[in-house]
């Protein structure tokens, strides 16, 4: 599976590219020192350059050790297997809130993931969608006055 | 000194009112809820809840805040002890001792030796704020932009200097939290920064939506790898082992005044609750005679990470309230919340919010009295909650995140901001990289930047005004040394054995992290 060092390596280079965009987005700005002090880009300019340059140690400190990195499994299978069958609905979730809304989402994420993954009888996940849903709703739109997302769902309904 | 007591019994006049006792005993349950739930941490729960506070009186905000920010703290010892699950990072070193003794059927033993001296860890931190938060505020009153710039700068390095985490990987946590916080309009010379024409980004990213993602998101992905599953001791109290174990604390005396004094100091300074609770536990195990008892069942293996917890927990306020400066992930995100109430953090406070300062005090000294009353009350409820499958409550937990996310500002944008952070954090988690340092500069980077960027004002551009007085020199030229420990451990050959050798010795796999 995954080591140690191939992780280490892929996020060094996340940082690394944060960094260049960092870097491109100051550009734009005066990244320079003036008679008043430093200017709007010169500090984004100067982290971005730290960030690339740490992000280069990092990465050279981990090839350095990298037969002990290499030996070293930062997750199984069935770990991997869990977060990923944890993490892809969630994005479906947030996916899908965006056109339907929130409360519409919570309850598909909520009743499928209760169902499918927990293998939970239906009456339970449907139980527990509708349930989290409607107090949800009752304690932000109602007790704290806090609209959440709605999609055209609730506007049917006459709640939006 | 007398002075001082008058204003606490002002902040007890201000903080004892049916309203606000109602207020502390929700936000302590609220908070062992968020203790006791893993992925649900203190950082992530203040962030959760502060966006209802919006509407709120700043001192009745605080004090649900701070409220369950104990409660979290309490909270977090139960899962250690009864089922060997930290639900608090802070209390990892309590699980040493803690289980073995609940596995030995001494659980409510270990649990009210766990809370009483939690207790009196707060106490003693909330007494150290009581004496000197207005000194040092009053202090701090003749502070100038290059003495702040100073301070900020002392904060940052100090963390990588004694963060514990390994120092380039520190830097990179901080320089990413600068970054993020530097997204959207400029607040010196109003142009728009790294927005690349989005217009999500031009009213900045929220470290609110970044703490849910790494601490909530982030948290529930490592505990999901794992495969939770909460196996152990029942959750029944039994009264008789409470009064023999509270019998028995004034034994342990010193244990916990070396706990207290370590919590203080690594609360005052950003080395937060979880060091100080691995560095109190790693203290009391070296100079007790029963070493060879700890890690067995030894009760002062539970008691002295749990002091130094919450004295560190509570003395983390202190530097918040009187410097505007936080000393862990959760004061950050209380200090956020100030700014988000209208108020300005600082000695200022002191001054100008005399009712909103000494009612968060004296309110410390109820949320924790509440605290060790109410934990020990509800544990069987709380440990009857945890049979439910994590299947059901994981995804439950996701929701409240997702939501919390949104509350925020009202936009989807920050459903996407959540998750990305949430797939960040988990890689940081993964990987050793502290995640409190993000969050701290996030949080007060802006203001570091404003404060240098004025001085430079002053000075026409010349960085010699920080060291144009004795003051700011020698918080400069600390500043600069902490910053280049590392480099100079480094090349003397000595090993940083302060504290991360205590830690490391313990549990290579923990990281420090401040909660």
């Amino acid at each position: 599976m995954l080591s140690r060092l191939h992780l280490e390596l892929i996020f060094a280079g996340i940082v690394f590219l944060v960094g260049v965009i960092g870097l491109l987005g100051s550009t734009a700005l005066d990244t320079g020192w003036a008679s008043d002090g430093p200017q709007a880009g010169f500090f984004p300019f100067r982290v971005a350059l730290i960030l690339m340059a740490a992000a280069l140690l990092v990465a050279l400190h981990s090839w350095r050790h990298r037969d002990a990195l290499r030996r070293v499994q930062v997750a199984n299978k069935e770990g991997m297997g869990r977060v990923l069958g944890f993490g892809l609905p969630i994005i479906g979730m947030v996916a899908v809130a965006q056109w339907l809304g929130l409360y519409v989402a919570m309850a598909l994420y909520l009743l499928l993931t209760i169902r499918l993954q927990g293998r939970r009888p239906w009456f339970t996940s449907l139980g527990v969608a509708i349930g989290v849903t409607i107090v949800t709703f009752v304690v932000f739109e109602q007790w704290f006055l806090v609209p959440l997302l709605k999609g055209p769902l609730e506007i049917m309904l006459g709640l939006g | 000194m007398l002075s001082n007591l008058d204003a606490l019994m002002h902040g007890f006049s201000v903080a004892v009112t049916g309203y606000h006792i109602m207020l502390i005993v929700a936000g302590v349950l609220l908070g062992i809820l968020v203790g006791v739930l893993p992925g649900l941490g203190a950082p992530n729960g203040v962030t959760l809840l502060l966006p209802l506070t919006f509407t709120m009186d700043p001192v009745s905000a605080i004090i649900l805040l701070t409220s369950l920010y104990w409660g979290a703290l309490f909270g977090g010892s139960t899962t250690s002890i009864l089922f060997n699950i930290p639900g608090e990072p802070s209390s990892v070193a309590t699980t040493f001792d803690g289980y073995p003794m609940a596995r030995q059927g001494r659980a409510t033993e270990a649990l009210t030796y766990a809370f009483l001296s939690a207790g009196i860890g707060a106490l003693v931190g909330i007494i150290v704020i009581t004496l000197l938060s207005s000194a040092v505020a009053s202090f701090a009153l003749r502070f100038g932009p290059p003495e702040y710039f100073a301070v900020y700068l002392l904060a940052f390095s100090s963390f990588i200097a004694f963060g514990g985490g390994r120092p380039l990987k520190t830097l990179i946590s901080l320089m990413l939290g600068f970054g993020l916080g530097m997204v959207g309009t400029d607040t010196v010379s109003g142009s728009m920064r790294l927005t690349f024409d989005i217009t999500d980004l031009i009213r900045g990213i929220s470290f609110l939506v970044v703490v849910i993602g790494l601490f909530g998101l982030g948290e529930l992905m490592l505990t999901i790898e794992e495969g939770p599953e909460f196996k152990g001791a029942s959750g029944r109290i039994d009264p008789r082992a409470i009064l023999r174990a509270a019998a028995g604390m004034p034994r342990h005396w010193l244990a916990i005044l070396r706990g207290s004094a370590v919590g203080v100091w690594m609360g005052v300074t950003p080395g937060g609750p979880t060091a100080a609770s691995f560095m109190s536990y790693g203290i009391a195990r070296r100079f007790s005679r029963r070493r060879e008892n700890f890690g067995k069942g030894e009760p002062e293996g539970v008691i002295a990470p749990e002091t130094a917890d919450h004295s560190a927990g509570t003395a983390a306020m202190l530097p918040m309230l009187s410097l505007g400066i936080p000393g862990s992930a959760t004061s950050a995100v209380m200090l956020g919340g100030l700014m988000m109430w209208g108020l300005n953090p600082g000695p200022m406070l002191f001054v100008d919010q005399r009712d909103f300062v000494w009612g968060m005090i004296a309110s410390m000294y109820l949320g924790n009295l509440l605290g060790v009353i109410l934990v020990l009350a509800t544990v069987p409820l709380f440990a009857a909650m945890l049979s439910i499958s994590f299947s059901i409550i994981g995804p439950i937990i996701v929701t409240v995140c997702l939501v919390g996310a949104y509350t925020v500002a009202g936009s989807g944008f920050d459903l996407w901001l959540a998750v990305i952070f949430g797939v960040v954090g988990y890689l940081m988690k993964k990987l050793d990289y502290p995640l409190a340092p993000l969050i701290l500069a996030m949080v007060i980077g802006d203001k570091a930047e404003d404060a240098f960027r004025q001085s430079m004002l002053v000075s026409q551009g010349s960085l010699g005004v920080l060291w144009s007085n004795w003051l700011v020199g020698s918080l400069t030229s600390l500043a600069i040394l902490f910053l280049l420990w590392p480099a100079l451990t480094a090349l003397l050959g000595l090993r940083n054995r302060s504290v991360t050798g205590a830690v490391g010795s313990l549990r290579p796999n923990e990281g420090t992290e401040p909660s």
